[in-house]
């Protein structure tokens, strides 16, 4: 279970990053107090337009980043206090973390085998279990670097399962892959579903949280708009698709900011 | 600890599981500095043969009666040409042609002559008559210092020639020339070679040593440190290392560790490859070959301190590579250091041989430079030892922790 409370992250904007952003602030709120409840055997989706904070709130979840308020916790314990008992559960994918392109795939899976504190059996056997699975045995040996992207990615993917994690945090885990790639990793996020997992992952594809998620959280320029499970909240906004829900939503939201 | 270890591994790997990787880490360097000095070494070589075989074109003027035949029984090796008044006949390329003095000493300014030696007139007469307190005749000597054929041509000139034929007048006036000379010094001149062997090799071994131990140490560090810290910094491969429950400590301690090690290694290559290349040093520092003795306690405590100044070498590069943003900022950060380092070696060189106050060995960087020069020496105290391992311990240990603390800190690690 991850649940967090009333969360808030500050970044401090340094003299380049004003210029970028055509800001005379010297801080931006990406996360604006945010409180969610994140239970494990579902898929929960936290959506939202690029920039709405999405990969903030993941980054501070797997504990690479503090809360700037409020608190964090993941099965129990706290990110600021516990951090390494934290990162024992989690899973994390995020597209600013690589594997390094001078190894192959099969030294990293047992790189971080290792320092998951596993021993060679019990990687031997994750090895072979997710690298069937993702196509990747036989590439396994070659160095990332001549890897495709797609490739590069399901390694990711793999090495990010090493140590078979109750919690699993995707960010937009499906990003520039192809439907055939894309659509083996969303499979799997199923299966582990079934396994009786907690799986949060983030997107902006609508159609893909539809079919995904079991319950979904909507921010807009870093606050929560709604959460729960999909018919909630088709019902609360009176459509029939999430798309249109979140364009409902979105509008309300971007109105009231106006006022 | 076992992420440190694993971190170790995989960093080793990385280096040594690549061809590429150990050709221009450790070899290219080592082939590139081979040859640079053996080349330095021929083109030396060529110089001084050059020099030492190039036949001098020496003018007389005023040779007394008989010097002539006295330069052709000494067997000068060179050209010889006398005259009388202030012409020469000479015969140049385009022919036989009339010079002035002034024409020679114009030729010897432009490198064509090598020398003119001058005689007073009436030399020979001057000589024979003289009388106590009367003024004694005068050879001068004209050549151009800023010619090595020239002053070469002079020197050998006085040497071989002048000297002796001072002597022979000498003989001439006095008979017993004993009379003058009251005593010989050394007879035998090779006898009285009585230096101690180790000293005066370890002089010019220690003068060099301590500056190229300071300087190519710090290469390892530099070239590795940068792309093992920002490099992976940039290209988000740490951040995939910090996301695991090991803690920051032990990637930080495996990382140093890590480029501890291959230091220490490119520093061996280096180091042989100088001993290889460079002939005058591989005389002075052949250890094996007994010209130097380094006593066995001295060599456990050279390998102390070297191995301790690499570390923190690695702590200095290793939090200069944190902090950067990038391999171009840590690159620009870094060559400062890179010549306060060579500087510090340096001074080693000049300082000469005043006694050191102890404090000095706790410098950091310069301590460990004076340290080693006494080992080269022998004269290392135990006090001086242990004042400059300790002070350099601590310096590493604070800025392990300094780098610990920035890996902790999501500010410098993901640039927010
Ligand atoms: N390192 C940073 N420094 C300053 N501002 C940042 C930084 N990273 C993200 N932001 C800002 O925070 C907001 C949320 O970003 P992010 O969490 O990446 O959004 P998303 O993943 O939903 O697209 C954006 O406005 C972004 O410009
Ligand atoms: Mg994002």
């Amino acid at each position: 279970m991850i649940e967090i409370e009333n969360f808030t992250k500050v970044y401090k904007l340094s003299k380049k990053q004003r210029l970028e952003l055509k800001t005379r602030n010297h801080i931006r709120k990406a996360v604006d107090g945010v409180s969610l409840l994140i239970p494990k055997g579902e898929i929960f989706g936290l959506l939202g337009p690029n920039g709405a904070g999405k990969t903030t709130t993941l980054r501070c979840i797997s504990t690479l980043l503090k809360p700037t308020q409020g608190s964090i916790r993941v099965c129990g314990h706290d990110t600021i206090k516990h951090p390494e008992k934290v990162r024992k559960k989690i899973g994390f994918l995020t597209n600013e973390i690589r594997m390094d392109p001078d190894f192959s795939a099969k030294y990293m899976f047992e790189f971080f085998g290792h320092l998951h504190g596993l021993n060679d059996e019990v990687i031997g056997e994750r090895r072979k279990k997710l690298f069937s699975y993702f196509e990747i045995e036989e590439f396994q040996n070659k160095k990332i670097e001549q890897l495709s992207t797609g490739m590069k990615q399901k390694i990711s993917i793999a090495v990010s399962l090493v140590h078979d994690p109750e919690v699993i945090i995707f960010d937009e885990p499906t990003n520039g892959l192809d439907i055939v790639t894309a659509r083996s990793v969303t499979n799997y996020l199923q299966l582990l579903k079934e396994e009786g997992k907690l799986v949060l992952i983030s997107t902006h594809i609508m159609s893909e949280a539809e079919r995904l998620c079991d319950r979904v959280a909507i921010i807009v320029n870093g606050k929560k708009v709604i959460d729960g499970s999909l018919e909630y909240i088709m019902d609360t906004t009176g459509t029939r698709n999430l798309e249109d829900a979140f364009f409902n939503l979105y509008l309300q939201y971007t109105e009231r900011g106006k006022v | 600890m076992n992420g440190t270890k694993y971190v170790i591994q995989k960093e080793l790997d990385r280096v040594f599981k690549d061809k590429k990787l150990v050709f221009s880490l450790f070899l290219l360097p080592a082939v590139l500095m081979i040859g640079i000095y053996l080349l330095m070494g021929k083109l030396i070589n060529i110089m001084v043969t050059d020099v030492q075989e190039h036949v001098p074109t020496i003018y007389v003027q005023n040779m007394p009666d008989g010097f002539n035949s006295y330069v052709e029984q000494l067997n000068f090796p060179g050209s010889v040409i006398y005259f009388y008044g202030e012409n020469v006949l000479t015969r140049t390329d385009e022919g036989e042609k009339i010079i002035s003095t002034e024409e020679i000493k114009e030729n010897i300014r432009s490198g064509r002559i090598d020398l003119l030696v001058v005689f007073e007139e009436d030399f020979l007469n001057q000589v024979e008559n003289y009388e106590e307190g009367s003024i004694i005749p005068e050879i001068r000597t004209y050549y151009n210092p800023a010619e090595d054929y020239s002053e070469e041509a002079r020197n050998k000139f006085m040497e071989l020639v002048i000297n002796k034929y001072k002597t022979y007048l000498l003989a001439k006036r006095i008979g017993d020339l004993n009379q003058i000379m009251v005593f010989d010094v050394d007879r035998d001149p090779a006898a009285s070679y009585v230096m101690d062997e180790t000293r005066a090799n370890a002089k010019t071994l220690s003068m060099m040593l301590p500056y190229l131990v300071i300087m190519l140490l710090f290469t390892g560090p530099m070239n590795l440190g940068i792309d093992a810290i920002t490099g992976e910094k940039e290209r988000g491969t740490l951040a995939s290392m910090l996301i695991t429950p090991m803690q920051r400590g032990q990637l930080v301690l495996g990382k140093l560790l890590a480029l501890s090690i291959l230091s220490c290694l490119s520093a061996v290559v280096y180091s042989v490859s100088i001993i290889v290349g460079l002939p005058d040093v591989q005389k002075v520092s052949a250890v094996g070959n007994g010209t130097v003795r380094i006593e066995p306690v001295q060599m456990v405590w050279l390998f102390i301190v070297m191995v301790v100044l690499v570390y923190l070498y690695v702590t200095i590069v290793g939090l200069i590579a944190v902090l950067s943003k990038s391999s171009k900022e840590a690159g620009s950060y870094i060559s400062p250091v890179y010549i306060i380092v060579i500087l510090s070696g340096i001074m080693t060189m000049f300082a000469g041989d005043f006694t050191v106050d102890i404090g000095m060995f706790g410098i950091p960087v310069y301590g460990s430079a004076i340290a080693i020069q006494k080992i080269t020496t022998n004269e290392l105290t135990l006090a001086q030892f242990g004042v400059n391992v300790i002070s350099t311990v601590c310096i590493s240990a604070i800025l392990t922790i300094f780098i610990i603390k920035a890996f902790n800190s999501e500010k410098v690690m993901f640039n927010v």
